[in-house]
């Protein structure tokens, strides 16, 4: 019997083919370098930020101002490096991890100690966050030609090519840290915790688990790893404006909620947030290339997210009933507890 | 938690808001001598009549334990709707009601959803405001509608009583209509009670599903109203009209006491919370504060306002646990006990 | 009782804790036993609960000690509790249900290594559910899983944590019997490996079954501790209520009307099957069975709030398909749930807008607003009709007892006139006194015409109140008997299959 989850995911990766083979039907040319190029370097960004949403969707709670701090750490670092071109590249990530840390910790203070609900804590930093970044900035742009050689290049690195295709080097950050984390939540007791208290946050009370200091953890690394992908960003763009990833939030929950991540907590894994990721990546990379309208794009999203849940509550609620029953099967199996070893004939019928 | 905030904290609520509008007010006079000119104060509720008119719409949904995200983005198409419309070649009235009842359409997608599959209006929505804004995107691509007829362009800020434009005179008719429906209506009761215990509301043959659904439609249609009162005002449309309008609008929903998690607050608060944040914003623009700083004021409040309630909550609490804690320790705690 | 010196596992020494008004534990002592089940015996608010939360840490006394060991020690969270070895059971298990069997018998656990060790965990937790002699999958979700083995599986988790003191709240409250002789063979285990068990129950059959010693609360005072053999059901009420009960209220006659409902092969896909009954007017018609044996689904049907999926209902001599509560309502058939707290009233507003919510059209004007003076009206004439003890009709029902939250929402249903009443366990958690006064006020409404079917799980209140008793069983109908051919016997005989079984449960 296949798990839930793991029945998302094989799902998941069906529909991407199916999706691919689909369009591949209807473009010319279809899967060319070039594509394929755009989805992985696209995809990389959104898959670091989409693992810190997991980690903070799975406690039940919601981080709407990943945008913001990915916005904020790309054009803060990106201003950094253009004052100070000798600044070596470790500190600068270091720099962009910390910061966004530090806003996490700010939502996560505000959220797990302050016990002020998710989604008013992240829409109102997400104003604030970005309002700061516009007042302190002086509506000044970050540009290519002011930033090092080798942040420039950074996003130009070949790390290695299947045939015509490319690997940019950004792809190993997203790739380890969607692995690390897919790691953290099936082998750490904190990841465990994870699930435990997005299930149930009134048995984790009574199971003594440090709940609060668990969220804001989760916020912690979340804002962290925005923070690196504002790096990412910015290593990708070279160019940018106060406006930079704004939106980007949206995107990240609807890859998070279409890879199975349950709004309700207690459900989803990294590799299910990442293949949701490059599905919507796909389709909407596809839909602006054929060429009906780029404005396409967002519409589509937000109808898959509907499609996404609703398909969750349908079909997966079928799944886990069955496999409910089987577990109450076997729970009425008689045992050598059981007072009469005849009670098997009736029992076993019950539902 | 909606039992803790019981009436008499809610009218101490609504009493500090008092006190806090009275002090912004004060010190904008204070900081600008045209703060209480009559023209500004017209304008105080001109520029924001779009947003509050949604905030009471709102009220109800978060009262009634729902939220909805996609408002603005409804404004946003009703407003494309219309001017696509008329670009093909409709008659711009004809396009108007075409728009209003696109609002109804979105919001019977974001009720049934909600109501009928079940799904949490959080998502729901948010899924609203990725998807209407980008049938708004398709409709007007990037381009900028400024055909608008003058006779619409001057509606919002021509006056009809006195001094009074008709965008004001809306908003207080629909004001004293929502604090009626909410606090003396069988409707506004259903809300409270779906807000408080939705079980109890459907065991008690309370059609929750169309009260619901009458929410939601009721927040399409207003704020399909309002994104069309938006353009009146603006005088132009583009796809990103009144984007990011969700913020202001739950905001000042918040900020007037209602619970976010359903079944408490008052359409009074509410008012209140909507004086302030207008005088506020006010203030901040005469003393030329731009709109993005604005926007960052506006969170930080929203922040607040639920932050320090909670703070006082939890001061009191640690208050009468201290009853024991301060207690002197006879005993040093035993490590030994564990097995 | 074993024999050997008795081995002292927990002193609780003079605890008082208040609650603004209330006293709720008021100079309280009591010794806990290693290897005993020590039984807390008392009416709704007399004090048992506030006990375990404090000997849990949810809640801390105002004065008084605990001490293990002959050490005082402090206990201020759930975590501290069982750091010393004290757990607790509650009746709403405390599962994770996105998490598999085997973790959550080891959640609690902090320090089982830097990084998770499935197969170790697998092979641990089916070690403990092996000592405990039941069959789980370990390594599936625990959604989906019997009440009676979440239980288990808390009991697991306390046995993980190597318990010393384990406090179990009305653990059987939703367990049928077969389950419930179950759990006492696993409590019993416990116990011979030398747990001092805090038990809580309010089913005096199963207390006398299992209690090795009793100790009785009332009013936030212990009343007296003795062995369980030392105390009578007689007596043990007495001490509870303060006074001596009398007999158990039992159902006059009533004369029975026209038929108003009958079912015809009513089914409900995998729930319940066949089930054909009619009911009269002034007529109780009794529901037993065991939990789960479908008797609630069926309420639930003919309420509309889970339609059936087959058969036929014919209403007033109407045949009828019910689809919602809101047309039962319509209908005139009123449902007074088992979930009191979560279906039945809305906590936070007033006994007055509980009373008049499924009638509020009545009380509304020609604009549509509601008319406060008549909706008060209403409220104080079912006030003083069921003698609901409330200072007002403006208080928030949460403020008020269970029992008199049980007669607001009577009153809620009655104020709809309605044709068929369905009680569902009208009386579970209802202290002794507002039970009687809930079944005069049912007695009166059968004389007065009403049809009434009644669920319960408690056998005595049945066959009191009952004209005629339904028997359901694994979601079929096993028969119905009239009240002069019922006994506790043939009701459990068909409730539960098998004469043996029976003679255990009956025990």
């Amino acid at each position: 019997m296949l798990r839930p989850e793991r029945l998302r995911e094989l799902s998941l990766v069906i529909i991407i083919f199916a999706v691919l083979l689909l369009f591949g039907t209807q473009i010319d040319n279809y899967f060319n370098p070039r594509f394929f190029r755009t989805i992985t370097s696209g995809v990389m960004i959104i898959a670091v930020v989409v693992v810190g949403e997991t980690l903070v969707i799975l406690t039940r709670n919601i981080d709407l101002s990943v945008g913001s701090i990915v916005g904020c750490t790309a054009y803060t670092v990106g201003r950094i490096v253009a004052d100070n071109n000798s600044i070596s590249p470790l500190s600068l990530i270091l720099i962009a991890i910390g910061m966004g840390a530090l806003l996490g910790l700010l939502n996560g203070v505000l959220v797990s100690y302050g016990r002020v609900p998710a989604i008013v804590v992240t829409l109102g930093t997400l104003a604030l966050f970005r309002g700061a970044l516009v007042e302190f900035s002086g509506a000044k742009s970050v540009t290519t030609s002011t930033l090092p050689v080798w942040l420039n290049d950074l996003g130009q690195i070949n790390l290695f090519s299947v045939g015509p295709f490319d690997f940019r080097i950004l792809v190993v950050p997203a790739i380890v840290v969607v692995i690390v984390f897919q790691l953290v939540l099936s082998l750490l007791p904190y990841g465990r915790r994870l699930y435990a208290i997005g299930s149930n946050p009134e048995a984790a009370r009574f199971a003594g688990m440090p709940a609060r200091r668990i969220v804001m953890i989760a916020y912690v690394l979340c804002g962290a790893l925005s923070g690196l992908a504002g790096f990412m960003f910015l290593a990708r763009f070279g160019n940018l404006t106060v406006v930079a990833a704004q939106g980007m939030e949206l995107q990240v929950v609807a890859a998070a909620v279409v890879g199975g991540v349950s709004t309700l907590g207690g459900s989803g894994t990294m590799v299910g947030a990442l293949l949701g990721a490059i599905l919507i990546e796909i389709i909407g990379d596809s839909l602006i290339r054929l060429r009906i309208s780029e404005f396409w794009k967002d519409a589509s999203l937000g109808v898959f997210i509907l499609l996404a849940v609703a398909s969750d509550k349908i079909i997966l609620g079928r799944v886990r009933d069955i496999a409910a029953r089987n577990q109450r099967r076997l729970e009425q199996t008689p045992t050598q507890v059981a007072p009469q070893p005849k009670a098997q004939k009736d029992s076993a019928h019950v539902q | 938690m909606s039992s803790n905030r019981n009436w008499r904290f809610l009218l101490s609520w609504e009493g500090l808001l008092t006190f806090i509008v009275i002090l912004v007010v004060l010190i904008n006079i204070r900081l600008s001598p045209f703060f209480l000119h009559g023209d500004n104060l017209i304008n105080l509720f001109g520029v924001s009549i779009e947003k509050i008119i949604v905030a009471l719409v709102m009220t109800f949904i978060i009262i009634n334990g729902e939220i909805d995200l996609s408002i603005a983005s409804i404004m946003g198409l009703a407003a494309s709707l219309a001017a696509w419309l008329t670009e093909h070649g409709m008659d711009f009235s004809l396009a108007l009601v075409c728009s209003l009842l696109a609002g109804v359409v979105c919001g019977a997608i974001n009720g049934f959803f909600v109501a009928y599959l079940e799904m949490p209006s959080l998502v729901v929505t948010l899924a609203g405001l990725i998807a209407y804004r980008g049938v708004a995107r398709i409709l007007l691509e990037d381009r900028s509608f400024t055909g608008i007829p003058p006779w619409y362009n001057d509606l919002g800020t021509q006056p009809i009583l006195g001094q009074f434009p008709l965008s004001l005179l809306i908003f207080f008719a629909l004001f004293v209509i929502a604090f009626i429906i909410l606090h003396f209506s069988a409707f506004g009761r259903l809300v409270y009670v779906i807000g408080n215990n939705k079980d109890a509301a459907l065991m008690s043959g309370v059609r929750v599903r169309r009260v619901k659904m009458t929410l939601f439609i009721a927040s399409g249609i207003i704020s399909a109203l309002a994104g069309l009162l938006y353009v009146s005002r603006l005088g132009a449309v583009q796809a990103s009209i009144a984007e990011g309008f969700e913020l202001d609008i739950i905001t000042i929903v918040l900020l007037g006491g209602v619970s976010i998690f359903g079944g408490t607050g008052t359409m009074v608060g509410v008012g209140l919370s909507i004086l302030l944040i207008l005088s506020l914003r006010n203030g901040m623009s005469l003393a030329s504060v731009t709109g993005n700083t604005q926007s960052s004021i506006i969170g930080l409040i929203l922040i607040l306002s639920v932050l320090i309630p909670n703070l006082a909550q939890q001061a009191n609490q640690a208050w009468k646990r201290r009853g024991y804690l301060s207690r002197p320790k006879e005993a040093p705690i035993s490590k030994e006990g564990t097995l | 009782m074993t024999s050997q010196a008795k081995q002292l596992a927990l002193e609780i020494r003079g605890i008082s804790k208040r609650f603004d008004a209330t006293q709720a534990l008021d100079n309280v002592s009591l010794n806990l036993y290693a290897g005993e089940i020590h039984t807390l015996l008392g009416e709704n608010g007399a004090g048992k609960s506030t006990l375990i939360k404090i000997m849990t840490g949810v809640q801390l006394p105002d004065q008084g000690e605990i001490l293990l060991d002959g050490q005082p020690i402090r206990i201020e969270n759930t975590a501290q509790a069982q750091h010393y070895g004290i757990a607790a059971i509650y009746q709403e298990p405390m599962t994770f249900p996105d998490l598999n069997v085997a973790e959550n018998i080891f959640i609690s656990h902090q320090h089982r290594g830097a990084i998770v060790n499935w197969p170790a965990m697998y092979k641990d937790a089916e070690d403990i559910l092996s000592k405990l002699g039941v069959k789980l999958d370990v390594r599936s979700q625990a959604r989906g899983l019997t009440l009676a083995a979440q239980q288990t599986l808390e009991i697991a988790k306390a046995i993980s944590l190597k318990v010393r003191v384990l406090i179990m709240d009305e653990p059987t409250a939703s367990l049928s019997a077969h389950e419930v002789l179950q759990l006492f063979n696993i409590v019993r285990t416990l116990r011979d490996q030398g747990v001092a068990i805090l038990f809580i129950s309010h089913r005096m059959d199963e207390v006398f079954q299992i209690s090795d010693r009793i100790t009785i609360f009332r009013d936030g005072k212990l009343i007296s501790t003795d062995l369980a053999n030392e105390v009578t059901p007689q007596s043990a009420i007495r001490d509870m209520v303060g006074r001596e009960m009398g007999a158990f209220f039992v159902k006059d006659k009533s004369e029975r009307g026209n038929l108003l409902l009958s079912v015809k092969d009513l089914a409900k896909e995998g729930v319940f099957t066949g089930v054909n009954f009619e009911i009269y007017q002034g007529e109780v018609l009794g529901f037993a069975g065991l939990v789960g044996a479908g008797r609630t689904d069926i309420a639930l049907a003919l309420f509309g709030a889970a339609p059936a999926t087959g058969g036929e209902i014919t209403f007033d001599g109407k045949a009828v398909t019910i689809q919602s509560p809101h047309q039962a309502t319509q209908l005139g058939i009123a449902y007074v749930t088992e979930d009191r707290r979560g279906q039945g009233l809305v906590m936070p507003m007033s006994v007055a807008a509980n009373m008049t919510l499924p009638m509020l059209r009545r009380y509304l004007n020609w604009l549509g607003l509601i008319r406060h003076r008549a909706e008060n009206d209403t409220a104080e004439e079912y006030r003083k009709q069921l003698s609901i003890r409330a200072e007002s009709i403006q208080l928030q029902a949460s403020k008020l007892s269970g029992g008199n939250q049980q007669k607001v929402v009577l009153g809620k249903w009655l104020n709809t006139n309605p044709r068929l009443l369905i009680l569902d366990e009208p009386t579970r958690g209802i202290d002794v006194g507002a039970k009687a006064e809930i079944h005069s006020i049912i007695n009166k409404l059968a004389h007065q015409g009403m049809a009434i079917m009644m669920i319960s799980s408690d056998l005595p209140e049945v066959l009191a109140m009952s004209d005629r008793i339904l028997v359901m069983r694994e979601g079929r109908q096993m028969g119905i008997f009239n009240r002069e051919d019922a006994t506790q016997e043939t009701i459990i005989t068909a409730a539960m299959g098998r004469a043996n079984e029976v003679e255990t449960a009956v025990k």
